[in-house]
């Protein structure tokens, strides 16, 4: 299983959850595993054109993915996590 | 080993007699800096139930513990006085260089107080190496901030910075800002929230000249591990996904997205604008107009800072902010972020709070005082605050107090001070430090953005938040720096080599909590009162309108109530504003 670790400021449609255990894949299918089970997640990551926001960043086990990040396969024991930009100013 | 910084000294001027004279820095106060120095200074010296404009109030300029060292990022000044908005206690902070400035001098606080027999003269205060003297400045009554400190730079050296007034601050009007040169000499810092620009112009003070010279930074206790210490904690920051890196203008998306970028005064939590608004936009700007991002002060790595240019490539404003473009933006329906960038501006050059001054403009948008939309109106309307008009001084004076003028219900103020965008219908435990805070409805005192947080921790979410950002705010580092309390403890016994533990550091911040708490109390606030407005309970936000803020009295009180027991998730958070 892969860990999804949700950031704070979207823990509102996995009702507080700040980790999500899903099966392993592509980050797009952990996205969307979620997204079953959560509904309302996937948009809070893609755009609607699937595209990942350019204010979200995604890291699997510590190292941030790129452009191809969508594709990127996540296996057993791994961690994926959600980082949003917050702040006021 | 050293013992680290010595022969610290606190400047006290006397507005009454425009003296200014120098004292030892008192021992006992050595880990004491920016809030929680400021904090403990008023709450030991100010009657809390003066009145905040009177001869009897008290002006605190205090750096964080850290600036003036070479740490990362940890340059900030904090403002302290009596609000002229929410009645009690508040404090706010600002980048730039004079809090670098007055530490590589050794001065921990300037305390002002009196206030002039002629309300007509003005003064400036002088600090530098040869010492301190206030001095009369009557050429720079009523000069917007830009054109003050270009005479200033006139008459001081280029290096040195500037705190300053601009025509609010001397008309004492409740939305005033006090404002902070950055690394350009730019006043583009402000210490804006709860007027306290009121309180520096109620004392006739236009500004204060730090001239450091070639001072170097301070050194610490323990040098190498301090120097190695640091290194690594940049070294890891740029290593990292640096959230901040485009500015805070950049959140507008994710706020939008989760129902707290108010629109057409918080009559709705997203705008159709946001694609016009978002800071996106700015970066796109900076390839064909110049700008880009910059550090607001020496030492900064967070770079979160934008410069904003023209469309000729002229220096515009700086820096266009979240805050800024939601409220004075979103919530006046405003849709261009050229709009904004020209009504930061304006409030920069005037010395007001954006979010309060944003705030106001939208309540007399909604009671039928000009269309939402209406950016050049907004500007008349700034120019109007200069010029002394009756809607000027109204809209100057905060969002309350155009309330009152238009008689309008729909006024989204806690204590009399404007909420900002971060909204507490989808965002609660944020309400709940709203409510709680010493420092009203503000969101730098403990924003959470957590959604899907449990109603069960709202509170002690809240007291963690409010606690750990009191810390960071009397170190003097930046929220966007984000540090942990074990962090600035490490920091700390290196500055003066000695062990200063965590749980030092947490009481410290609960101590400054508590300090601002029985200053209030003075002042007479009562925990009766920590709620929100009814229209923030009665009007919702978001699908179908269910977000609204439904916290019950009996878990905001939980929040100041009683400290909750240290946890170890205390001292991994980090400060967030």
């Amino acid at each position: 299983m892969v860990v999804v670790a949700i950031p704070p400021p979207y823990r509102g449609p996995t009702a507080g959850a700040d980790r999500i255990e899903v099966p392993a894949g592509t980050v797009r299918q952990c996205i969307d595993a979620v997204e079953a089970r959560f509904p309302g997640f996937r948009t809070q990551i893609l755009d609607d054109r699937g595209r990942v926001h350019s204010f979200v960043k995604l890291f699997v086990n510590g190292d941030q993915l790129g452009a191809d990040a969508l594709e990127i396969a996540v296996g057993d024991g791994d961690r994926l996590e959600v980082l949003a930009a917050i702040a006021g100013g | 080993m050293s013992s680290g910084p010595q022969g610290d000294r606190l400047i006290r001027v006397d507005m009454t007699t425009q003296t200014a004279t120098t004292e030892p820095y008192p021992d006992a106060w050595k880990l004491l800096g920016g809030r929680a120095l400021s904090a403990r200074i008023l709450l030991e010296e100010c009657d809390p139930s003066c009145d905040p404009l009177g001869a009897d109030s008290v002006l605190v300029m205090a750096p964080g513990v850290m600036a003036g060292t070479s740490a990362p990022t940890s340059g900030r000044i904090s403002m302290g006085g009596k609000s002229p908005l929410t009645g009690g206690i508040k404090e706010a902070n600002a980048g730039g260089e004079p809090g670098q400035d007055l530490m590589k001098l050794g001065y921990r606080a300037v305390v002002v107080t009196g206030q002039p027999s002629d309300p007509d003269k003005r003064y400036g205060l002088e600090v530098d190496e040869s010492g301190v003297r206030v001095v009369e400045a009557d050429d720079t009554k009523g000069l917007w901030n830009y054109a003050l400190c270009e005479k200033l730079y006139e008459r001081y050296p280029k290096k040195a910075s500037f705190i300053s007034i601009g025509p609010a601050g001397e008309m004492k009007l409740s939305g005033a800002s006090i404002a902070c040169t950055d690394e350009k000499g730019r006043p583009a810092r402000h210490a804006a929230r709860g007027g306290l620009g009121a309180v520096m112009g109620s004392k006739g003070l236009k500004y204060v000249a730090v001239d450091a010279a070639k001072r170097p930074v301070r050194m610490p206790a323990d040098r190498k591990p301090f120097f190695a210490y640091s290194k690594d904690y940049t070294k890891n920051y740029l290593a990292g996904p640096q959230m901040f890196k485009t500015g805070t203008s950049s959140v507008v998306p994710v706020a939008n997205m989760l129902h707290t970028f108010p629109y057409k005064n918080r009559t709705e939590g997203q705008s159709p604008d946001a694609k016009t608004l978002d800071g996106a936009r700015i970066v796109e700007s900076f390839e064909e107009r110049g700008g880009g991002m910059h550090n607001c002060m020496t030492g900064c790595v967070v770079q979160c800072s934008n410069v904003v240019h023209d469309k000729d490539g002229n220096y515009k404003t700086s820096a266009l902010e979240f805050e800024t473009l939601t409220l004075l933006g979103a919530n006046c329906a405003i849709a261009s972020w050229e709009d904004v960038a020209d009504l930061d501006r304006l409030c920069d050059e005037i010395g007001l709070d954006t979010i309060e001054t944003g705030a106001a403009i939208a309540i007399y948008m909604d009671s039928g005082g000009m269309e939402f939309g209406d950016a050049e109106g907004a500007k008349r309307i700034l120019r109007e605050i200069a010029e002394g008009t009756e809607l000027g001084t109204a809209i100057g004076n905060g969002a309350a107090s155009i309330g009152r003028k238009q008689k309008h219900k729909r006024v989204p103020v806690v204590r009399g001070q404007a909420i900002p965008a971060w909204d507490p219908r989808p965002l609660k435990a944020t309400g709940v430090t709203y409510a709680t805070s010493p420092m009203g409805a503000d969101h730098t005192a403990g924003l959470i953005v957590n959604p899907g947080l449990p109603p069960d921790q709202f509170a002690r979410a809240s007291q963690e938040s409010q606690l750990v950002n009191a810390v960071c705010d009397a170190s003097g580092f930046c929220q966007f720096l984000q540090p942990t309390i074990p962090e600035i403890a490490s920091y700390y016994s290196m500055l003066y080599g000695e062990e200063i533990s965590r749980e030092q550091v947490a009481d410290m911040g609960w101590q400054c909590l508590q300090d601002e708490w029985a200053f209030n109390r003075g002042a007479g606030w009562k925990d009766a009162d920590d709620d929100l407005p009814e229209v923030m309970k009665n009007e919702g936000v978001g699908p179908d309108g269910v977000m609204k803020f439904d916290v019950p009295k009996d878990v905001i009180a939980q929040a100041k109530q009683q400290r909750f027991d240290p946890r170890d998730e205390l001292f991994q958070l980090k400060a967030t504003g």
